[in-house]
């Protein structure tokens, strides 16, 4: 199973589809102070990563990924991750 | 040639030896970490280097080893032999580049094609990253650069410049996409991160979230709001080709550092703008500076935001911030200001909202300005507890010592000198004598001695000290058998472990270049015709794996080294049947010479063992050209062998070759040098006892019968001797065999700095070289060897 | 006198630096890690340090948060030079210490510039 929700804490596992991204939001929104780990994801489709950087879940492991961790983590992490400004602020 | 050019040339000599040598230590211990990161930061300091110079190809393919290299010590990748050979032949290629460099002070025009297929290789471990075929190799008046288009503004300011300042100092380019994929994507079954994440070469990839996000509740997770800009070093071609179901979502354009510049002139003119309308000089300030305040800006509010910077370290931010807020034409007064008031400052001449300070709360006002006040307590030398020492068997961990590179002609030039005031030293000997004989003067004569001998000795300390700096550790000789054992084996499907002893025995450098050749050809005879294949070893019971085994020690003025094998040894019976099939020995040689006698034939001219001549060793060079070249170095080799166990080859070569000791003696009026160390000793022998036996004058000396060589006649001169005067006869030594050379003179012994022949005189095989006397004259220094030869001829 | 102290391993890019300062008036002096330099930095002050990361014995996050402790404890500003750029080196330098985070090869105009505009505190002369 791509995803493992639990009350508070998820895990996104392997390769997390379009067909995830429903409940994956439906979590986001339930949970209070959500945290995800990344460490098993190799990819996050397009909409996961989206729910995250809207909703900013706290990142509680890395992904091992090179591509997630070089490029996608710090998106999710970085001082860039105001979300009510600047839409066009380098990550 | 520029210094910064030849300081690189020089500087990758030696890294291109530690990545040889680290790369062949590490297939042997794939797993040591220490090795893999020297081996790494070689090729890392290349890649950094280089980029300091017009050589792109050479910037990427160290890069590409590079990756392959980080892969490894991230244990990420195990280094296998294909990957050592991909990472040789690269290192091998960028030698032969730098050769070119050397001459031409460019690559060659074929690089970017050699380096193209090694680029691939080197990736291909790493997921076959495909490299560009890059527009970078197409003449620059094809390339098309795009004007710069406004979207570049969210890769951030501080990498443009950056990467503005590598493509320019590279002539380089890159790719930029802009990806806005349709809301509606999702439904298509597209996943636009996915599609990015294939783009070959990514060099940076940066997400534009909606300019407003959609109230949560209302947030429809089929929508796609993200869009994508990406910097790539992939061709259009190829972005074209990937993109190729969604052309109507992106925009692609080339640029390059230029073209990133003007972008960002055009983004800083109008962020000026928005600078506090305290700063009315800010429409004048340079754009590249102001580009370059801000990012010192940016780095202090970005060092606010990841970490708490306190004492020195606040300072230092506060003075940073102050320096780049005036260059931006707004003066700051941070005097005491703790981190907030700094981050307050940075926000405000940056012109950006004051942001919540990042998760960590902002810390009570730390006392560290009153910590400040106080100069820090300058820590006495050595006591800094907190350093890392140096790994104590780590060989370079001697901080503080210098060592200075000298180029190697300085050296030898100093030792050109160091013969030169030997040569005029030795001329005060003669105006001693001059003083004595012409001018009548015991007393100056002996005064002239004295100062002779005060000289002498600082002259010899003098050249002891140059001959020290000369001295190199074998190690250089031997650096490269591992090499050429890994490929030779590999070639002859032997296994073989090469073992090197004595590696920092010290010889001169000549010694040391000189025994390149021989050892080479010793080594390659080991491996095609000593060492056998595995199976015929374990089925001769021997461990399967061969061991080889380069070893040297000093012994006195001398050094010793030696070849040796567990193969299958030489066969005394076989040498000797081969030598009489080939007519080098007679018929009662075949049956009367011992085994060690008949080992040493393989050091005859013309003589081969092997049935097959192989491609390693070549033909038409045997063991006699190793003898030849050894000889000339005034050395000697021996083989000993055991059928079934093995060859050991011995060299015995002087420490130094520079200066050599000769005994001066003349016929006919004419002068001629003897190495001192063939002298065994000058006698007169009165005419009458000359004896002849065999048509060969002899000399008997305590009941042994040594021939005598007349020195004139061998030479064709015009002398005979006195019969009325003892002859004067030199006693040496040559190949164990004692002769006499009937000479008109004796004279001293001196030190003279050996010259080979040149010109007419380079083919008079007679001679071995010349050297400068201090009466101005030219000596001309004898090769018994041939000398005898000549005699014997004459005779 | 403006002194710089230039701190990287390899040979070349220290010669290409320190040329660019010295040429630019600045007086240069060189350590070849950072041990070297924080050794150096005990017995001179410099008013400016131009750090490479990755080097051997004392790698250059090492070497400016040793220049910023109180072993030294140098307030003089530091500019890390480095290869890589990957996310996150330029943090690392922060929060060790440093000023301003530059890939290598540094526009030589722009090292001058940065160094002049962090060591004057008047910006440029001109």
């Amino acid at each position: 199973m791509p995803l493992e929700l639990h009350d508070e804490n998820a895990s996104l596992i392997g390769v997390v589809t379009v067909d995830e991204v429903e409940q994956l939001v439906g979590w986001l929104r339930s949970s209070q102070r959500p945290r995800v780990s990344l460490r098993r994801c190799n990819h996050l489709h397009t909409g996961a990563l989206q729910a995250l950087l809207l909703f900013r879940p706290k990142i509680s492991a890395a992904p091992k990924d090179a591509f997630l961790a070089a490029q996608v983590l710090p998106l999710l992490t970085g001082a860039g991750g105001d979300t009510s400004r600047q839409g066009n602020e380098p990550p | 040639m520029n210094p910064l050019l030849a300081q690189f040339l020089a500087e990758a000599n030696d890294l291109l030896a530690s990545v040889d040598d680290g790369l062949l230590q590490l297939e042997r211990n794939p797993g040591d970490p220490e090795l893999v990161n020297e081996v790494f930061r070689a090729a890392h300091t290349f890649k950094g280097s280089s980029g300091l110079f017009d050589f792109p190809e050479l910037t990427r393919l160290t890069h590409a080893a590079e990756d392959l290299l980080d892969a490894v010590r991230g244990g990420r990748l195990a280094l296998d032999s294909g990957m050592a050979d991909d990472l040789l032949a690269a290192f091998d290629l960028i030698r032969g580049w730098l050769a070119h460099v050397t001459a031409h002070e460019r690559l060659p025009a074929t690089a970017g094609q050699d380096a193209a297929g090694l680029i691939t290789k080197l990736r291909a471990p790493l997921g076959g990253e495909t490299v560009a075929t890059d527009q970078g190799q197409e003449p620059s008046a094809v390339r098309r650069i795009d004007p710069p288009p406004e979207w570049l503004a969210p890769l951030g300011t501080e990498w443009l410049i950056e990467t503005a300042a590598w493509l320019s100092t590279t002539a380089s380019t890159l790719r930029f996409v802009r990806y806005l994929p349709d809301q509606d994507c999702f439904f298509r079954a597209e996943d636009p991160l996915h599609l990015v994440r294939q783009v070959p070469g990514l060099d940076r990839m940066t997400v534009i979230r909606p300019e407003q996000w959609p109230p949560r509740e209302e947030y429809d997770e089929y929508a796609c709001l993200l869009s994508f800009v990406v910097a790539t070093r992939a061709s259009t071609g190829e972005l074209e080709y990937l993109f190729r179901y969604v052309p109507d979502q992106i925009s692609i354009v080339e640029l390059d550092g230029a073209a990133i510049n003007r972008h960002l002139e055009g983004e800083e003119a109008e962020d000026l703008e928005t600078v506090p309308a305290a700063a009315p000089d800010a429409l004048h300030v340079d754009a590249r500076l102001a580009a370059d305040a801000r990012a010192v800006l940016t780095a202090a509010h970005r060092t606010l935001a990841v970490g708490e910077p306190t004492g020195t370290q606040l300072l230092a931010l506060i003075g940073s911030v102050t320096s780049a807020a005036l260059a931006l034409g707004v003066p700051l007064d941070l005097t005491g200001a703790d981190r907030e008031a700094v981050n307050a400052a940075v926000e405000g001449v940056l012109g950006r909202a004051p942001i919540e300070p990042a998760a960590t709360p902002p810390a009570v006002d730390h006392p560290v300005l009153a910590a400040l006040a106080a100069p820090p307590a300058a820590t006495p030398a050595g006591a800094p507890a907190d350093l890392p020492a140096a790994r104590a068997d780590d060989p370079g961990g001697q901080v503080g010592t210098r060592v200075l590179k000298v180029d190697q002609e300085k050296v030898d030039r100093l030792m050109e000198l160091v013969g030169e005031l030997n040569v005029a030293k030795n001329g005060l000997t003669f105006l001693a004598a001059a003083a004595e004989e012409e001018f009548g003067s015991r007393a100056l004569s002996r005064r002239i001695k004295d100062q002779y001998s005060g000289m002498h000795r600082i002259a010899e300390e003098l050249q002891a000290a140059v001959m020290d700096v000369r001295m190199l550790p074998l190690s250089v000789a031997f650096g490269r058998f591992p090499r050429l054992v890994r490929d030779l084996s590999r070639r002859l499907g032997k296994t073989i472990e090469l073992v090197t002893e004595g590696d920092d025995t010290m010889a001169d450098k000549d010694v040391i270049e000189a025994l390149g050749d021989p050892l080479v050809h010793l080594v390659r005879n080991s491996l095609d015709h000593g060492i056998e294949t595995s199976d015929e070893r374990i089925a001769a019971g021997k461990p399967g794996t061969a061991r080889l085994t380069l070893a040297a020690v000093a012994d006195g003025d001398a050094v010793l080294v030696e070849v040796s094998d567990d193969g299958r040894g030489v066969d005394p019976m076989r040498v000797k049947r081969k030598a009489y099939e080939k007519g080098l020995i007679s018929e009662e040689e075949l049956e009367s010479l011992s085994d060690t006698e008949a080992v040493d034939l393989v050091f005859r001219a013309g003589f081969s063992t092997a049935d097959q001549i192989s491609d390693l060793s070549g033909r038409g060079v045997g063991m006699d050209a190793v003898r030849a070249s050894v000889e000339k170095l005034g050395g000697t080799v021996t083989m000993r062998s055991e059928l079934g166990s093995g060859t050991v080859t011995r060299l015995r070569l002087p420490l130094s070759m520079a200066v050599t000791q000769v005994m001066v003696v003349s016929v006919a009026g004419q002068r001629f040098g003897v190495p001192v160390d063939l002298v065994v000793e000058t006698v007169r022998v009165p005419a009458a006892e000359m004896g002849r036996v065999l048509h060969q004058d002899v000399v008997v000396m305590r009941g042994e019968v040594v021939p005598v060589i007349d020195l004139a006649r061998a030479l064709q001169m015009p002398w005979a001797p006195d019969d009325s005067r003892d002859r004067a006869v030199l006693i040496v030594s040559v190949n164990g065999q004692r002769v006499g050379l009937l000479v008109e003179q004796f004279h001293r012994e001196v030190d003279v700095i050996l010259k080979p022949m040149e010109g007419l005189l380079a083919y008079a095989d007679e001679f071995s070289g010349t050297a400068l006397l201090g009466d101005g004259l030219v000596l001309l220094v004898l090769n018994l060897k041939e000398v005898l030869g000549l005699a014997a001829r004459a005779a | 006198m403006t002194r710089v102290l230039v701190v990287d391993d390899a040979a070349t890019v220290r010669l290409y630096h320190t040329s660019l300062l010295q040429e630019a008036g600045f007086e240069v002096a060189e350590a070849a890690n950072g041990l070297e330099a924080v050794e150096a930095a005990m017995t001179t002050p410099f008013d400016l340090f131009v750090v490479d990361v990755n080097m051997p014995k004392m790698n250059g996050y090492a070497c400016v948060e040793t220049l910023r402790s109180e072993t030294v404890g140098t307030a003089a500003p530091v500019l890390m030079i480095s290869t890589e750029d990957r996310p996150g080196d330029a943090d690392r330098a922060y929060q060790a210490g440093a000023n301003l985070y530059m890939v290598k090869p540094v526009d030589a105009e722009r090292l001058v510039r940065v160094a002049t505009m962090l060591t004057s505190g008047k910006g440029p002369a001109a």
